[in-house]
């Protein structure tokens, strides 16, 4: 695909985001509105911002990223101007400010390549630690964690001399930050975790120091449970490592090992806490606990059924009746409104992102490179099975954003930086 | 090691395969079931949050609106701006209770067209009016009022009616409900607070409750023996102490224990003026079960009658079942035994008296109006069925009219408006009985003189309790309303 088609996919996006918004005034009785017009800007100078970045730093990027996320975040956009205008507004200064850090990214690296994180990895990882713990800052700091819907994920920065505040999760980017972390550490202790000690069977079992990183990541995933109680960001902290874990070793025997830690943690977990046990009875039977803890699941359901083939068009739904509509069940929405059309249309998009990014791994030359591509997509697609699995009862439900297309600006910073950085790998491939 | 990029992707592509079959499942197979389940908020969510067109009430008096939601400006909100008063007719639309009223009777005039249909996409676009209807009521606010102020906090009912037209002039029930209670954000405690309140406020008294008639009942009774032929006002009835029942125990006595005139005979139109039982026990075996129940069927008893909103049957007993026990056939003659009417009905009685003894359907709404005020359509009054001849209603109307005058229905005279009435006071097992009027005016009334039909009942004597009659209770209400009728 040529750069100028890969414009066109952009300016076809930001016009997508742009009719949605028009089609959503005109149920509300209005015609043309400034927000169009505004939308379309936005939509345009963002992901053209970073397309042009791509142009003069990372000339020979993989040009299917950034229409696909620009195609995402208009689908995820448009429900959000739908279900919330305020929402909408600041998402869109969200997007102008993910869009300049991208391009920062790009920019900053454009002479050293993505090789360069490899020199700071323990600083990284330091800071990403710091960045998960961040949450759990008492409420009275003025840097504080919030607790919302029982969950500590959100930090809080009062702004000095006014009552405004500022939100973010820090989760968000601290997982970028651990998948450059274990793609640097892999890169050099792979092929000794790989190296087998014996069999058990056509099992081939390494050498038992190496379950080392594999307990780690099972134990931090579980304090991020025990002491922020989200089930969603553990899980994909988990699954990040385990997954990376087997691309750079190739061993299932670390995909067993991570999966029967996940049963008896999540046994465990089950058992412990009140909030998990809910969730599972309320994942088994919706319908049975709707006035409770099934209430958003069935919502999201009751939302996709009426929305059937077609959906009921843009603004004439009502997904506004499902709890937290614009952030983990914004695929409800879209589902509501666009049909089984537009579902289906959004998971081939993460599918071609996926496709795209491990289509990056593969190619890649470098080992840490072949890591990193293959961490970040990991890291979007396990992100967007958890939550779309949650939403649609293959997985219990658990808090997370969709990336791209969630309400948020921690989750779009930290994605259209992922963007970045798998651009910036496929370019360094044709260097 | 590409080998397990590629088995990473093929693991995460088929999990996105999943999602697929999943949500093609929730969306095509499933979607019908999910989209019709009773708990799916979405029908009656996509008309609450949608502008609605206003009831209006017949002088203008706006009883229901739409304004734009505070929370949500693309939103909008319903307003019953008279409270409780119209709860029962008015209703309301709320996601949790579903709809009532006129607010579920007519919806499809109250929303918007603009995107309900493709003929109303094209309608739109064609340039034709989406704008939701508004609808205006026959009820008069200050009569709605008057009733329900004279009512009070008494259980009961009261019902007006135009006569000639059928028109509902005011159609009160207490206990009532205040629906802007059940759509607003504690709609669900307040919804839960008036289904389990005893008093059952959400049941409109006056169309979904049948009530023991008692003497009001012997409008039909002496309509059925003068469209017979068999009586006049002055054909002579003995005047027992008590009116022995034929292969019977029971007795049926007068209401204060006495001989009805003199102990030895009493005429028809005395015995109707102070309601004596013995005359109208004796009356309705000498016409037979079956000849009351013909009767009585031409006012609508055992009969759906054709309104706005479900009406329960009022009863009288089937043919053959009475017809050879004068014991039930004389009870049932005094509106007592298993005879039941709705508020609704009686009033309809009364009308068909005020009519030339024809009653006409009832109906509440009088106009279809469009945003701009143009009316789109409008009731057409027609008569729904013959209950007497022209003669017996003059003959009735004059009894009735001497009720009020010198009998049990002193209390609704009206100063300078010739009023007809009949009072009735039902005896129930182990309650206080029910006050009942029912009754119209002017009797003088000629072509283009309004007239009103009401009835009146206050369930269990109100706060009069055992000591309660129609005379004391129910009449003095209708006295109210009607004065208010006349502006007097």
């Amino acid at each position: 695909m040529t750069r100028r088609a890969e414009a066109g996919l952009i300016v076809a996006a930001a016009l997508l985001a742009a009719i949605g918004v028009a089609i959503v005034e005109f149920t509300h009785g209005n015609w043309l509105d400034a927000q169009v017009s505004v939308t379309f800007l936005v939509f345009t100078a963002s992901f053209g911002g970073v397309h042009l970045a791509m142009i003069r730093w990372a000339p020979g990027g993989s040009s299917l990223l950034v229409p696909t996320a620009a195609f995402l975040t208009a689908i995820g956009f448009i429900e959000i101007y739908r279900l919330d205008a305020h929402a909408a507004a600041l998402q869109r200064w969200s997007l102008l400010v993910a869009a300049l850090i991208a391009v920062s990214v790009l920019w900053g690296i454009r002479n050293t390549g993505v090789a360069v994180f490899r020199r700071y990895r323990y600083v990284m990882l330091t800071v990403a630690v710091g960045l998960l713990l961040l949450p759990l800052l008492p409420d009275s700091w003025p840097i504080h964690g919030a607790t919302v819907n029982g969950s500590r994920l959100w930090v809080r920065i009062d702004i000095p001399g006014t009552t405004r505040v500022l939100s973010f999760q820090p989760g968000e980017l601290a997982k970028i930050l651990i998948t450059i972390f274990l793609a640097s550490y892999l890169s050099e202790r792979a092929e000794a975790m790989a190296a087998v000690s014996r069999k058990i069977g056509s099992l081939k079992l390494p050498e038992p120091r190496h379950l080392g990183p594999v307990l780690i990541a099972a134990g931090a995933a579980f304090l991020v449970l025990t002491y922020q109680r989200d089930l969603g960001a553990s899980l994909l902290l988990f699954g990040i490592f385990i997954g990376m874990l087997y691309i750079a070793t190739g061993r299932s025997f670390y995909v067993i090992t991570g999966a029967v830690l996940a049963a008896v943690a999540g046994g465990a977990a089950f058992l412990v806490f009140d909030h998990v046990q809910r969730r599972i009875e309320a994942w088994l039977d919706p319908f049975g606990h709707y006035s409770d803890a099934g209430y958003q699941t069935v919502q999201g359901l009751f939302a996709m059924g009426s929305g059937a083939l077609t959906g009921s068009g843009i603004g004439l739904g009502r997904p506004d009746l499902i709890p937290a509509a614009t952030t983990d069940f914004i695929f409800a929405a879209v589902a509501e409104e666009m049909g089984l059309a537009g579902s289906v249309a959004v998971l081939a998009g993460f599918a071609l992102l996926i496709a795209a990014g491990f289509g990056i791994a593969i190619r890649s030359r470098d080992r840490f490179r072949k890591y990193l591509a293959g961490g970040l997509t990991v890291v979007i697609g396990l992100q967007a099975f958890i939550i779309l699995g949650g939403v649609l009862r293959l997985l219990p439900i658990t808090g997370l954003t969709l990336p791209f297309m969630s309400f948020g600006g921690s989750s779009l910073l930290a994605n259209m930086v992922i963007i970045a950085l798998l651009a910036r790998v496929s370019h360094e491939e044709r260097l | 090691m590409n080998v397990s990029l590629r088995r990473a992707a093929y693991a995460i592509l088929g999990a996105f395969v999943l999602l697929a079959g999943s949500v093609a499942y929730i969306q095509a197979v499933n979607g019908p079931d999910l989209r019709d389940d009773p708990r799916n908020p979405r029908v009656v969510a996509w008309r609450t949050g949608r502008q609605r067109g206003p009831i209006v009430s017949s002088d203008g008096t706006t009883l229901a609106s739409s304004r734009p939601s505070p929370d949500d400006p693309t939103l909008y909100e319903r307003i019953y701006p008279e409270g409780d008063l119209y709860a029962h007719t008015v209703g309301f639309t709320s996601v949790l209770y579903g709809s009532r009223g006129i607010e579920r009777t007519r919806s499809d005039d109250l929303v918007s067209n603009r995107d309900s249909t493709i003929s109303g996409v094209l309608n739109g676009l064609l340039g034709g009016d989406t704008k939701p209807r508004g609808i205006r009521l026959t009820i008069d606010h200050a009569l709605q009022t008057a009733a329900a102020e004279a009512l009070g906090t008494q259980k009961g009912s009261v019902v007006a009616i135009d006569p000639g037209t059928g028109a509902i002039l005011a159609i009160v029930s207490y206990p009532r409900f205040d629906p802007n209670d059940l759509i607003g954000p504690d709609a669900g405690a307040a919804g839960t607070a008036l289904e389990s309140d005893a008093g059952e406020p959400l049941r409109d008294r006056s169309i979904d409750q049948t009530y023991a008639p008692g003497s009001v009942f012997k409008v039909v009774t002496t309509a059925s023996g003068l469209d017979t032929g068999i009586v006049s006002p002055s054909s002579e009835f003995p005047d027992p102490i008590s009116l022995e029942l034929p292969g019977s125990e029971s007795t049926i006595s007068n209401y204060n224990g006495k001989v009805c005139d003199s102990g030895t005979s009493v005429t028809l139109e005395f015995a109707f003026i102070r309601s004596c039982n013995t005359v109208f026990g004796q009356l309705g075996m000498d016409l037979g079960g079956n000849q009351l129940g013909e009767n009585s069927d031409a006012f609508g008893f055992n009969a759906t009658v054709p309104y706005e909103f479900n009406v329960l049957k009022s009863f009288f007993p089937p043919r053959g079942t009475i017809e050879n026990d004068p014991p039930a056939t004389a009870q049932s003659a005094i509106g007592q035994r298993d005879v039941r009417a709705t508020p609704l009905l009686m009033a309809l009685v009364a009308s068909a008296v005020a009519n030339n003894g024809t009653v006409r359907t009832p109906y509440v709404v009088d106009e279809v109006f469009t945003s701009e005020g143009t009316i789109e359509s409008a009731a057409a009054p027609s008569v729904w069925r013959r209950a007497m001849s022209p003669a017996s209603a003059s003959v009735l109307t004059d009894l009735m009219e001497q009720v009020v005058i010198s009998g049990t229905g002193r209390k609704a005279a009206v100063p300078g408006i010739r009023i007809a009435g009949k009072t009735g006071t039902a005896q129930v097992t182990d309650k206080a009985p029910h006050a009942w009027f029912i009754g119209f005016g002017p009797v003088d009334a000629g072509p283009d003189i309004p007239q009103i039909a009401i009835a009146v009942v206050v369930e269990s004597g109100g706060d009069f309790g055992e000591s309660a009659t129609g005379g004391s209770v129910a009449a003095p209400i209708a006295q109210q309303v009607l004065a208010a009728f006349f502006g007097v």
